[in-house]
């Protein structure tokens, strides 16, 4: 009987002190902690909506982390950057589940509407929330390409905001790294990735970036966001 | 200074105060600005104010000639084996300075090679590919990264680029090479103009004089960065002095939206309100009575913003 009150009492005291300590941690928690972690939450699901077989958005965000500081970028830029990393490709959301879902390479009218996921996300994002400054901007720029060849306005060079730019190489980079539902990883090996990168600057990608990112060291590992 | 013309937003603006089923752009800074407007359902009325970005409009833009046809790729797009002997090289003059050996004989193999292609129009296509090469070229110089593209190879993949650019064109489009003086307004529900600043010459402006330059077959810069100057003259606007905008009010004399569109940096969104958008609002006060300005963050930490101020 004793031992039975004395159990009661302490899974009591346990239950309060982990209360306690769950309580005080949230209480404790910095708002950009928490704002993270509903960015990754959020992320998490156009992830699994796109098919990847790996936290791709937080993949991107911690990838154009490295090569915004090894860029010079500023604090403002950098928080910026991971907000739009982790959000790039929300406007999917917004697309017909078959899209999505196709095992295939998409063509034709089903590629043009696939591309309309920048000014979705961009539009959709401006109208919802207030005071994101530039995020929207980037997000619509994310596949924007250096000879100006990309989407959706086919900007040029330095007309991309180089946060734009980061996320574009970033996006490239983990892409090629990335099994999807409808083909199998690119490259296998860390150097060819690099070799393809490096074959694709001045076209695809701002040959600074490249540079900045050849110079990282260990270029395909990134920071966990 | 960067330009960054957002068609869609700019097409969404102009929606909520009218219909357009035309759009004349008098200037336009760089081809692949008007992709997104090529690709809808109106007429599409561009003028080049010299003759390379002209070929480029032509070949990139308008479309309807079809890509570069693989056999003329296999016959005109030869791997030099050999280095080609430097002094009869036009661009000679050019070496280590913007290109380096094998591309000068790449820059001038293609030249030539090209006055052999019986169609003009493929003609164009295959030199205008060479500005897209140029522009690869030139960027990766600039910050000493190394083109692991062999020239031929690169010809290669920009062409196929080219092939898919260019599906999907809806608009029915016209282009134009004619200087500013001579252009005359057209009948067009919206007229739009890409302002650009008398400032420090961009990467962008470089590329097309040494463009233009190549395609006249000379190494003369000066001669072409004067034309381009000139033919700009009348059109270019400063933020520190007043302008003068009898061509603006003139080319937009048959339209019924004008929109004037710039992207802004270092300076604050009320300068530009101050110094821009009033003098222009007063230029086209005996058109239109009505205006509105919008603006879009680009990036807050340098002051940013893309603009578009419609008047209507």
């Amino acid at each position: 009987m004793l031992i039975t009150l004395f159990n009661a009492i302490l899974i009591i005291v346990i239950t309060w002190f982990a209360y306690l300590y769950f309580d005080l941690r949230e209480k404790a928690m910095p708002a950009h902690e928490r704002y993270s972690q509903l960015l990754r939450g959020v992320s998490s699901i156009v992830d699994r909506l796109e098919g990847y077989d790996k936290a791709h958005s937080s993949e991107i965000a911690g990838l154009s982390a490295l090569i915004g500081e090894a860029s010079g970028l500023n604090n403002e830029q950098l928080q910026s950057l991971n907000a739009a990393a982790m959000l790039h490709d929300i406007g999917e959301l917004l697309l017909p589940r078959s899209i999505m879902k196709s095992n295939k390479r998409l063509e034709g009218d089903d590629l043009e509407l696939l591309r309309t996921h920048t000014l979705l996300g961009e539009l959709h994002l401006k109208s919802q929330i207030d005071g994101l400054d530039e995020v929207p901007s980037l997000i619509r720029w994310h596949h924007e390409r250096w000879d100006g060849l990309g989407y959706p306005d086919n900007l040029k060079g330095e007309e991309i905001p180089v946060a734009a730019r980061i996320i574009a190489l970033a996006d490239a980079i983990s892409a090629m790294n990335t099994r999807r539902s409808y083909r199998n990883r690119q490259f296998a090996r860390a150097e060819d990735i690099v070799a393809e990168v490096t074959r694709l600057s001045g076209m695809q990608f701002d040959p600074q970036l490249v540079k900045n990112w050849l110079a990282i060291g260990s270029p395909l590992e990134c920071k966990p966001k | 200074m960067n330009l960054r013309l957002q068609s869609s937003w700019l097409l969404e603006a102009v929606s909520e105060v009218g219909t357009v089923d035309s759009v004349f752009f008098p200037v336009i800074h760089r081809f692949s600005a008007l992709n997104w407007l090529s690709r809808r359902d109106f007429a599409l009325t561009v003028n080049a104010v010299t003759a390379s970005q002209a070929m480029i409009l032509r070949a990139w833009l308008d479309g309807q000639n079809g890509s570069f046809s693989a056999s003329n790729l296999q016959k005109f797009n030869q791997q030099i084996r050999n280095p080609l002997d430097l002094s009869m090289n036009p661009f000679r003059a050019w070496k280590d300075r913007w290109f380096d050996r094998q591309q000068l004989d790449y820059l001038f193999y293609w030249r030539e090679a090209a006055f052999e292609i019986e169609e003009e129009t493929q003609r164009e296509i295959f030199w205008s590919a060479v500005y897209q090469i140029m522009s690869c070229w030139l960027s990766n110089r600039a910050v000493e990264m190394q083109n692991l593209c062999q020239p031929d190879e690169l010809m290669g993949l920009i062409l196929n680029r080219h092939g898919e650019f260019i599906r999907g064109r809806e608009a029915k489009i016209s282009i134009s090479n004619c200087s500013l003086d001579e252009l005359a307004a057209k009948e067009a529900c919206l007229t739009v103009f890409p302002l650009m600043f008398a400032d420090e010459e961009t990467p962008e402006t470089t590329l097309q004089v040494i463009f233009s330059a190549w395609q006249s077959g000379h190494d003369d810069l000066e001669h072409a960065r004067r034309e381009l100057k000139v033919a700009l003259r009348k059109y270019q606007i400063s933020i520190e002095r007043p302008n003068d905008y009898y061509t603006f009010t003139r080319l937009s004399a048959n339209s019924q939206i004008t929109a004037i569109v710039w992207s802004g940096a270092d300076l604050p969104p009320t300068l530009y309100e101050q110094e821009l958008v009033m003098p222009l609002q007063k230029a086209f006060a005996g058109r239109y009575s009505r205006s509105r300005l919008l603006m879009k963050a680009v990036d807050r930490s340098s002051d940013s913003f893309d603009y578009q101020l419609l008047l209507y």
